[in-house]
């Protein structure tokens, strides 16, 4: 028997001691070079600097009252306390729709509802004067994602998915109605619900609204105007570019003003549509523009070779399609999606423009409302990028969570 | 045409017929007059040629010759602009009807592979049969993982293409071919893209099928394959179908001098 190369050769050496280790990282990385080591030095009495100045701050000047003394306004804004339970609810229905993303995905959305479902119950025992039913409610939660859990168990794995998405869809809309209520005429309101003016539906639950509409209706049109423009029917393909373009030249708030004061002289007079529904609507139209152009670009990624080897085997143009060109194409732009979903949620925040009071607005509303808060700018601001970050931070988690599970198989 | 009649016309059932001697058989594929165009280029100029059932042939020649494009016209990937084609029967035209029923009696097996990289290799298999033969999805992985068995590789049908060598992608996309049951199989340089240590697996997996009696046309310079397994030869230049002989005559008695050239320059 011949012996392989290694074992004629012994083990291959192993590399210079100054490259591994802490000391090797330091090394390459910090102080390659003089003046790179210049550079960190210089770098880091900056940051030294910077941070001693926060934690003085935050020791000695910061007052937070601002913040604490009116939780329920930035959370909610001024809906109703009467009607608390409702958002409440729909609270505990998007629980259960955690709980069954935990059971059919496991992974990136175990971790996202048990981060949230903790974050629920910490806040739903802090000592605040809360009702006892809407602090029991907010207790249920992780209830409610047991719930969630064990109702995905019982489906069989295969079709999970699908009821995942069916449930979410059906949660979207009862969490939209249960909120903003809804009145139908000659009825009135059913079960109770009696609607709540647009102005009352605030806070951060106005920007989580909005941009849980805006997200799952502008993904399925924004590839629908995608695989349009993509078209060879030219009448189609002309209206998809058309409306693509329009949008995407138009400023979102331009769209928002519009919305509010052109949309409704179309509406017949006795309707009257809630600007919550005009403004999700406007939203989900504006990022359905640039959703179809991301779509665009990650099928026209995916080679012409692919298509040709669908249409060999004798599938249709739209099997074809459907199950080779798009799925690749999707999966090319997951970070687009994902930045297209980042930005729309921060949008969210210029509904203030029409009237709205979002939890930028409502921050800024406490800021000039009473005197004694008018010093405090810094503390709102800073909370209020701490609630964004933490939630478009989630989002870019989750991202690249699904772009390392869909990547087995990558070519 | 009597001679453009499927085998089923003249009563005799596909297996009677491979019992025949090759001249006795039936024309599978029909070519007269077959011009195509890209553009102002000339691809394909006046392409004349009966290949009969269960033959196997080689297509070669320079790059650029058209070898390529004739062998897409053969399932209408592309088409040609004057000229009549006859594919088991079925003339090809411009109907969806007709270019369905095609594509249903040809697999095609490309130089990149080309297997769907979001797929295992049992999906890759099973959704032409499932998408477009209406198979129930059971059946479909049975049939997927007798044709693994075929191609030798069972133990990879889980695996997604990246986690496969290229000889191993190629044989899956020669089972995800054979899935859809086709009469004609075409193999568009089905090596040339393959490490050398792996180009024999695939060729012993296209002399198994060549054995079998599927009528086989293959563009490939693996002349060692062409000599053993190969019923005919064809040499493209230009956009022209320059010479056709048994592997016998090409290689010893080529009656054009650019066959004699092209050979000198490959071997």
């Amino acid at each position: 028997m011949s012996t392989t190369t290694a074992e004629r050769f012994g083990p291959a050496p192993p590399p210079p001691a100054f490259t591994v280790g802490w000391q090797g990282w330091l090394r390459m990385n910090l102080f390659s070079s003089w003046s790179s080591g210049i550079v960190t030095i210089a770098l880091g009495v900056a940051l030294f600097f910077a941070a001693l100045g926060g934690v003085r701050w935050l020791i000695f000047t910061s007052d937070w009252a601002v913040i604490t003394d009116r939780v329920p306004l930035y959370i909610v804004g001024t809906y109703p306390r009467e009607y608390y339970w409702r958002p409440e609810i729909a609270l505990l229905l998007v629980s259960g729709l955690m709980g069954m993303a935990w059971r059919t995905w496991g992974g990136p959305a175990r971790g996202f509802a048990a981060a949230f479902g903790a974050l629920v119950f910490v806040v739903a025992l802090i000592p605040y004067q809360m009702d006892v039913l809407y602090r029991a409610l907010l207790l249920a939660v992780p209830a409610a994602m047991a719930g969630g859990y064990y109702c995905a168990h019982f489906i069989p794995e295969q079709s999970r998915t699908k009821w995942f998405g069916i449930t979410g869809a059906g949660v979207l809309i009862a969490s939209l109605l249960v909120i903003a209520g809804f009145s139908l005429p000659g009825i009135g309101s059913p079960a109770g619900l009696h609607p709540v003016t647009e102005s009352e539906v605030g806070g951060l639950m106005l920007n989580l609204l909005l941009a849980a509409f805006g997200i799952i209706a502008s993904l399925p049109i924004g590839i629908a105007l995608a695989l349009g423009r993509r078209s060879r029917l030219p009448v189609l393909k002309f209206a998809c570019v058309a409306f693509i373009e329009t949008i995407r030249g138009v400023p979102l708030i331009t769209l928002l003003f519009m919305s509010r004061h052109l949309l409704p002289l179309t509406f017949p007079e006795n309707i009257d549509v809630s600007l919550l529904y005009l403004s999700g609507i406007t939203i989900t139209i504006f990022s359905s523009a640039y959703m179809a152009e991301n779509v665009r670009g990650g099928m026209a990624a995916v080679s012409p070779q692919q298509s040709q080897a669908g249409e060999a085997l004798g599938l249709k143009q739209w099997q074809t399609t459907l199950f080779i060109t798009l799925p690749q194409g999707l999966r090319n732009i997951i970070p687009a999606i994902v930045g297209q979903f980042i930005s729309l949620f921060k949008d969210t925040s210029l509904v203030f423009i029409i009237g709205m009071l979002d939890l930028v607005e409502i921050g800024r509303a406490g800021l000039s409302g009473k005197i004694e808060y008018s010093d405090n700018g810094m503390e709102v601001y800073l909370f209020l990028a701490l609630v964004f970050w933490v939630f478009t931070f989630s989002m870019a988690y989750i991202s690249r969570r699904i772009e390392r599970t869909l990547g087995v198989g990558r070519r | 045409m009597q001679d453009d009649q499927p085998a089923a016309a003249n009563g005799m059932s596909k297996s009677d017929i491979l019992q025949l001697p090759l001249e006795q058989r039936d024309d599978i594929i029909i070519y007269e007059g077959v011009h195509k165009w890209f553009g102002t280029f000339c691809v394909l100029r006046d392409i004349n040629v009966r290949i009969k059932r269960g033959e196997v042939v080689v297509v070669f020649g320079p790059s650029g010759s058209g070898k390529s494009t004739f062998l897409r016209t053969i399932n209408r990937l592309e088409q040609h602009q004057r000229g009549r084609i006859v594919v088991d029967g079925i003339e090809m035209t411009n109907d969806i009807r007709n270019l369905d029923a095609i594509r249903r009696e040809t697999g095609m097996v490309f130089q990149q592979f080309n297997l769907f990289p979001h797929m295992t290799a049992l999906s890759n298999i099973t959704l032409a049969p499932m998408r477009v033969r209406h198979m129930p999805r059971r059946e479909a992985e049975e049939a997927a993982m007798q044709l693994l068995e075929r191609v030798g590789i069972p133990e990879q049908a889980a695996k997604y293409p990246a986690e496969l060598s290229g000889g191993q992608q190629q044989r899956v996309a020669i089972a995800r071919a054979l899935a859809m049951q086709p009469q004609i199989m075409l193999f568009d340089e089905p090596t040339s893209a393959l490490d050398p240590e792996m180009i024999k697996e695939v060729l012993d997996v296209m002399r198994e099928l060549a054995a079998t009696g599927m009528t086989m046309v293959c563009v490939t310079h693996e002349m060692g394959f062409a000599r053993e397994v190969a019923d005919r030869m064809a040499l493209f230049d230009e956009g022209m179908l320059l010479e056709t002989g048994t592997p016998e005559q090409i290689f010893n008695n080529p009656q054009e001098e650019r066959t004699k050239t092209f050979l000198d320059q490959i071997l």
